[in-house]
């Protein structure tokens, strides 16, 4: 039944209208009448003059440029004449390079060069812009496709920078409220992408899968005590094929029957496995016979063994396309001149052409190593198959800094005499857990065995000069 | 898709700003009543009421249960246990958007009142529905979540 309904009726009934209604509206109106006049406000501290005064007083302006200790590494720099490949020339004197990153030895030939050349006649020196406007000419998508087939994956995306790559990759996935495991062993690229992913980051003791397991077992237990919450949980674990700051190799075939035991999302950087471990230089997927769909995302350099500049993600289409977009690295950053990625085609092609030189680049690793770890003073650390070597003092003063100065010493000595070999340098208030000061050398495809008794007898020279 | 950008990395904080905003949200709660009003065997009473309440129901849901946002905003997933309330104007009390989000559902209760004649069945149903979302409203409520077993620790 419809009642008619009007204004009149309506205003009488509001006469008659209990009275807990109209208190109720009542104080309704007062409340709205008071909230509309409240300002808008964020919390802010408030200070008295007094407190802002000595606020004033006590500021303490920092000198423009800080005092310097007369034995600063930076003081006394060194000047590289030339071409950074097999020899180098710091400081006017010729020297047997071990100090840069040159595994393949790639940087002497000439075919890379001519590459760059030409492309620089067809594109310019710039890219003139990001990937997303501009920047993406015909070069990029064709080393982008070259990546992806020679890891055997489906899409592969570049990035203008290696650091960048690793440290916008992780970011881009693991957000707040994820978890990411993490090997404490991981470079600072990775370790600065895990800062910026804003997610609870645990790291086990590097290299460890009981402890690895166990964080893992930890996370399983708290996520079914609350599995409605725990299946938000997004976990990833990131390690490294081999370890920039102590040339172990990961063990992944444990690693990769823990991802699917506990389901977690495994990314690996690969910035110095590719391209050197591998019978065709696949990185450590290949060196241990693991197939590449088993990793979730793989991030790699351009910088290493392929000697040119940038990164590089490859992976499933489906995870790394979603870079495309938020990989903050690829969208808001110029993209590789193009003349840097036509050098990294040629290398790739050199790569696939003469398969031999990872052959050649494993027997100078394992050379090395065995060589290195016949030395006193200095104690080898790092798998034999890795091309990065770390050579720590065999007896330690027990003083970071002083070890570090004692290396320092040695590297410098070193030179003198015809070797270039380096300190590996840390920001030591950033790292997360420092490693212990080491020479770091750098195998390189192109040694022979002349060259590395040259290096056995020069590094034993200088630690005799500097140690005793 | 990723969102944000030109300083506000999520817009989900501002876009209730909008021009026009207020004049929409009115047109659009009208259509609600209307379509109500159009049934039939619905008294007016009855339409008012269930005006009221769908629309404090949505806005329940949509202001104060639902969190994160939904699209990808440039914060790392900061917004991720966030309800949209809170999101407002990045937490800022008081702001304009907040007031006009508060005093519409007054206005619509002493509409609905005065429109069911003050009975009292509908006073007790319109009542409820209106502190449901006047509570989650103030400001001690803020990342206060009732009835929720989600664990926050992050």
């Amino acid at each position: 039944m419809v009642v008619q309904w009007d204004l009149y009726e309506m205003y009488l009934a509001l006469l008659q209208a209990p009275l807990y209604h109209l208190i109720i509206e009542g104080l309704l109106m007062v409340w709205v009448a008071w909230l509309l006049l409240r300002k808008p406000k964020i919390r802010k501290p408030k200070l008295t003059e007094k407190e802002q005064e000595e606020l004033i007083s006590e500021w303490q302006p920092e000198p423009l440029v800080p005092d310097t200790p007369e034995d600063h590494p930076a003081l006394d720099p060194f000047v590289v004449e030339g071409k950074v490949g097999k020899y180098v020339c710091v400081n006017g004197r010729d020297c047997l390079n071990l100090a840069t990153h040159n595994y393949l030895g790639l940087v002497e030939d000439k075919t890379m060069e001519d590459s760059a050349v030409e492309c620089i006649k067809k594109y310019g020196v710039g890219s003139c812009g990001p990937r997303g406007f501009y920047g993406t000419v015909d070069v990029h998508l064709n080393l982008e496709t070259r990546l992806a087939q020679f890891m055997e994956l489906e899409e592969a995306l570049i990035y203008s920078y290696g650091f960048s790559t690793i440290a916008s990759a992780i970011p881009a996935y693991a957000k707040r409220g994820d978890v990411i495991f993490a090997d404490e062993g991981v470079n600072f690229a990775v370790q600065k992408g895990l800062e910026a992913s804003r997610s609870d980051v645990r790291f086990f003791k590097h290299n460890d899968m009981k402890d690895l397991e166990r964080l893992l077992e930890a996370q399983r237990s708290k996520e079914l005590k609350n599995p409605k919450n725990g299946k938000n949980v997004r976990k990833f674990l990131v390690i490294e094929g081999v370890y920039m700051n102590s040339g172990d190799i990961c063990p992944l075939p444990e690693i990769v029957e823990l991802k699917s035991k506990y389901k977690v999302r495994l990314f690996v950087d690969e910035s110095i496995s590719f391209g050197t471990l591998g019978r065709h230089g696949k990185g450590i997927t290949e060196y241990y016979g693991i197939p590449t769909d088993h990793i979730d995302l793989i991030m790699g350099s351009l910088e290493y063994a392929i000697p040119s500049v940038g990164g590089f993600c490859v992976g499933t289409s489906y995870v790394v396309d979603h870079q495309r977009l938020s990989g903050l690295g690829y969208c808001f950053s110029a993209s590789l001149p193009p003349m840097l990625a036509a050098a990294a085609i040629t290398a790739i092609d050199s790569m696939e052409k003469n398969p031999d030189m990872f052959l050649d680049l494993n027997n100078v690793c394992r050379q090395l190593h065995s060589a290195l770890s016949s030395l006193h003073q200095l104690r080898l650390g790092g798998h034999k198959d890795a091309p990065v070597k770390h050579l720590r003092l065999a007896k330690s003063t027990g003083c970071n800094n002083h070890d570090g100065q004692l290396l320092r010493q040695i590297a410098n000595e070193s030179m003198k005499r015809g070797l270039a070999v380096i300190v590996a340098s840390y920001l030591d208030q950033s790292e997360r857990f420092l490693p212990q000061p080491s020479l770091r050398l750098a195998a390189n495809r192109l040694l022979t065995e002349n060259d590395l008794d040259k290096v056995i007898k020069i590094l034993e020279d200088s630690c005799t000069a500097i140690l005793s | 898709m990723i969102v944000g950008g030109h300083g506000d990395v999520n817009p989900n904080s501002s876009w209730l700003n909008g021009k026009g905003f207020w004049l929409s949200y009115g047109l659009g709660v009208l259509l609600l009543h209307l379509i109500l009003l159009c049934l039939p065997f619905i008294s007016t009473a009855v339409s008012w009421t269930l005006t009221n309440c769908i629309h404090n129901l949505f806005m329940l849901i949509f202001l104060h249960i639902v969190k994160g946002a939904p699209f990808e905003p440039l914060d790392q997933g900061k917004t991720r246990s966030l309800t949209h309330w809170e999101q407002i104007d990045y937490g800022k009390r008081f702001t304009v958007t907040r007031k006009f989000l508060t005093v519409v559902p007054v206005i619509l209760f002493v509409l609905t009142s005065f429109y069911t004649k003050y009975d009292t069945t509908h006073f007790i149903v319109n009542i409820i529905a209106l502190v449901a979302v006047l509570l989650p409203k103030l400001p001690h409520f803020h990342r206060v979540w009732l009835f929720d077993s989600n664990d926050h620790s992050y």
